[in-house]
């Protein structure tokens, strides 16, 4: 059986070589990254000009939204670091490279995503520090161990949601070949788990709860921090369960799907 | 002992007609409009621990499907298939561990990474130890210029560079059989031999089982004993390689090419070229792309120089080519009862 630490070091040591290779190119590194900075800042633009008239928004503060806002870049920061060549499966798939990732003793899955860590990711993950220090100052949002705890249980639970919407629009490709498509249709729903669910209407409240749980990714479990504990809806606590079964789901209709998948000719 | 077991062995692609844009791919998630490809059908085979088999068929013949189920990549639609006494669907992962593969022009070397950086990760995916990864490495040093190649991205390779890489490093991990699909595509005569003799000395070296196909009849007579053929997915000719080689080694393809205005004359060079030679049996005679005709002889019955020479003398001949005989020609043979 091969163990997580077996894993972990193959992983550092492709990620070390490829973070070296990748600085050889450094403009294109510094361009990516303030790319994803304007992104990422550019995302909570609106709420601060529609806080400059208003005070608050169905209930909730500046401080509030940019609370949510920073724990939704943390979880889906997973995503964007490990799980980003996602989006070349398209063309590994239509031109039959995708085989070699069976041809080596290790999980397909872990051997497909170790080839891609994007680093501009990182800027993604320090803003979203930033702003959770600043929000939660703001707030005055105790942060004590077992808040600490919770926080990390919760982004990782939160960040397997979006990773497995992402693996099973990847996935239907395995039967489809080409599911760029697919891909981007489950990526826009990224956008919508930086703003909180109960903005929309009692619809879309109702699917991005309970269809694609998207509200789970960071509106429900910041409320762990913004509420007294008491106060909350059951929810909030189950919102890392759903990811891990998420996971499970996805991760059983990959390998599904690499039994099925047949390659291409020649 | 055999190392690998074929028993009627099938596969059958779907193959999806596929429709276009967002609706069309959430349309063929559930779609039932499939057509079959039978790539492989009722194939049967056992090859011995140690051996080298060249295994060759024309272009879609079933070659890399059948080394595609061999590897545990592809699940057959029916019969039996062990590999190293497993099947290889079973249990990938572990299947992996003791077999080695190359697929021709696909590197599995890191794209980006110094190329002794790949042979490090696989040294780890492997869990090779360093003792065998230290000697390994001083073997395929003595035989090809790695360590020239250390720094280089795998992706400033040369095909050939590339290919010698890709071949060492799927002895690394010191694997009981290696699959290599058309190790020699693409690449001119003198790193084609370079391959071969690493492909030799290393098989003499570690005893490993080695299934290599390619179109190349030429890598066959240097690597192998046995030669199995396959046309339409299945065995055609299972022997040795030397009575391939006597049956045809004397065969030549001659291509000539004629002027347009001449085309239609073409029968009528047939019949010619038929009743001046009275071996008529050693020559056969097709069309092929624009005013190009080929023509295979046997040279044992009669000299190609001949040949040529009574056309050049009756016809106005553009260009022509000799080539040695290719596979599509003796399939055909062998269907026509030229080895039986
Ligand atoms: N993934 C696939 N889906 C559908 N049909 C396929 C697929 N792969 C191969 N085929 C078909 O199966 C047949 C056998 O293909 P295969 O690639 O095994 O042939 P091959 O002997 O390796 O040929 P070549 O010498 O050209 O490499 C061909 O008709 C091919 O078109
Ligand atoms: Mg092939």
């Amino acid at each position: 059986m091969k163990t997580p630490l077996y894993y972990l070091r193959i992983y550092l040591s492709i990620v070390t070589q490829y973070i070296k290779a990748k600085l050889q190119y450094r403009t294109d590194f510094f361009i990516s990254t303030i790319g994803m900075i304007f992104t990422n800042i550019a995302g909570i633009f609106p709420v601060w000009i529609i806080f400059h008239n208003i005070p608050s928004l169905h209930g909730l503060s500046f401080n509030e939204m940019l609370f949510i806002y920073c724990f939704s870049l943390l979880a889906l920061s997973p995503l964007q670091l490990f799980f980003d060549n996602i989006w070349s499966i398209w063309s590994h798939l239509l031109s039959g490279t995708f085989i070699k990732y069976y041809l080596k003793p290790m999980n397909v899955m872990f051997y497909y995503m170790s080839e891609v860590f994007d680093l501009k990711g990182l800027s993604q993950v320090a803003i979203g520090i930033g702003g959770l220090i600043y929000a939660s100052n703001q707030l005055d949002v105790q942060w004590t161990l077992l808040n600490i705890v919770l926080l990390i249980v919760s982004l990782i639970g939160a960040s397997l949601i979006m990773i497995s919407l992402m693996i099973l629009a990847a996935s239907t490709g395995f039967w489809i070949m080409d599911p760029w498509n697919v891909i981007s249709l489950v990526n826009r729903f990224r956008d919508f788990a930086k703003y909180p669910v109960s903005i929309f209407n009692d619809f879309f409240k109702f699917i991005f709860t309970f269809i694609i749980p998207i509200g789970c990714i960071a509106f429900y479990p910041s409320q762990l921090f913004l509420n007294p504990l008491q106060d909350n809806e059951m929810i909030v606590f189950f919102s890392p369960l759903i990811g891990i079964v998420l996971f499970i789901i996805a991760n059983a209709v990959w390998n599904k799907g690499i039994n099925s998948y047949s390659g291409t000719g020649s | 002992m055999a190392m690998i077991r074929l028993e009627n062995l099938s596969k059958h692609y779907k193959v999806l007609n596929r429709s276009e844009g967002l609706s069309g791919a959430l349309k063929d998630l559930f779609s039932r409009d499939y057509r079959i490809v039978k790539a492989v059908s009722d194939l049967s085979l056992e090859v011995n621990a140690g051996e080298i088999v060249g295994f060759v068929g024309p272009n879609g013949a079933g070659k890399s499907t059948t080394i595609k189920m061999m590897t545990g990549v592809l699940k057959p639609t029916s019969g039996l298939l062990t590999v190293n006494g497993r099947i290889p669907t079973k249990n990938r992962a572990q299947n992996m561990q003791e077999i080695g593969v190359v697929f021709g022009q696909r590197t599995q070397l890191w794209w980006d990474l110094p190329v002794i950086e790949s042979f490090k990760i696989l040294r780890q995916i492997y869990r090779v130890d360093q003792s065998s990864y230290n000697e390994n490495m001083n073997i395929f040093e003595e035989l090809i210029d790695l360590k020239a190649l250390y720094s280089t991205p795998v992706r400033y390779l040369s095909l050939g560079q590339r290919m010698l890489c890709d071949i060492v490093a799927s002895f690394l991990h010191n694997p009981k059989v290696i699959f290599l699909d058309e190790p020699t595509i693409g690449l001119d005569i003198s790193i084609k031999s370079r391959i071969r003799e690493v492909i030799k000395t290393l098989n003499e070296h570690k005893q490993t089982t080695i299934i290599l196909t390619t179109h190349d009849l030429s890598d066959i007579e240097a690597l192998c004993k046995r030669i199995v053929i396959i046309d339409k997915g299945t065995t055609v000719y299972d022997g040795s390689i030397q009575k391939v080689s006597s049956m045809f080694g004397a065969h030549r393809t001659l291509k000539i090419q004629l002027p347009p205005a001449e085309y239609l004359a073409l029968d009528q060079l047939a019949t010619s070229v038929n009743g001046h030679f009275s071996q008529a049996s050693a020559i056969t005679m097709e069309q092929s792309e624009e005013g190009w005709i080929h023509f295979t002889i046997n040279q044992d019955e009669v000299h190609l120089m001949d040949v040529l020479n009574y056309i050049g003398h009756h016809y106005p001949v553009h260009d022509i080519k000799i080539e040695e005989i290719s596979i599509d020609k003796i399939v055909k043979n062998i269907y026509e009862g030229g080895l039986a």
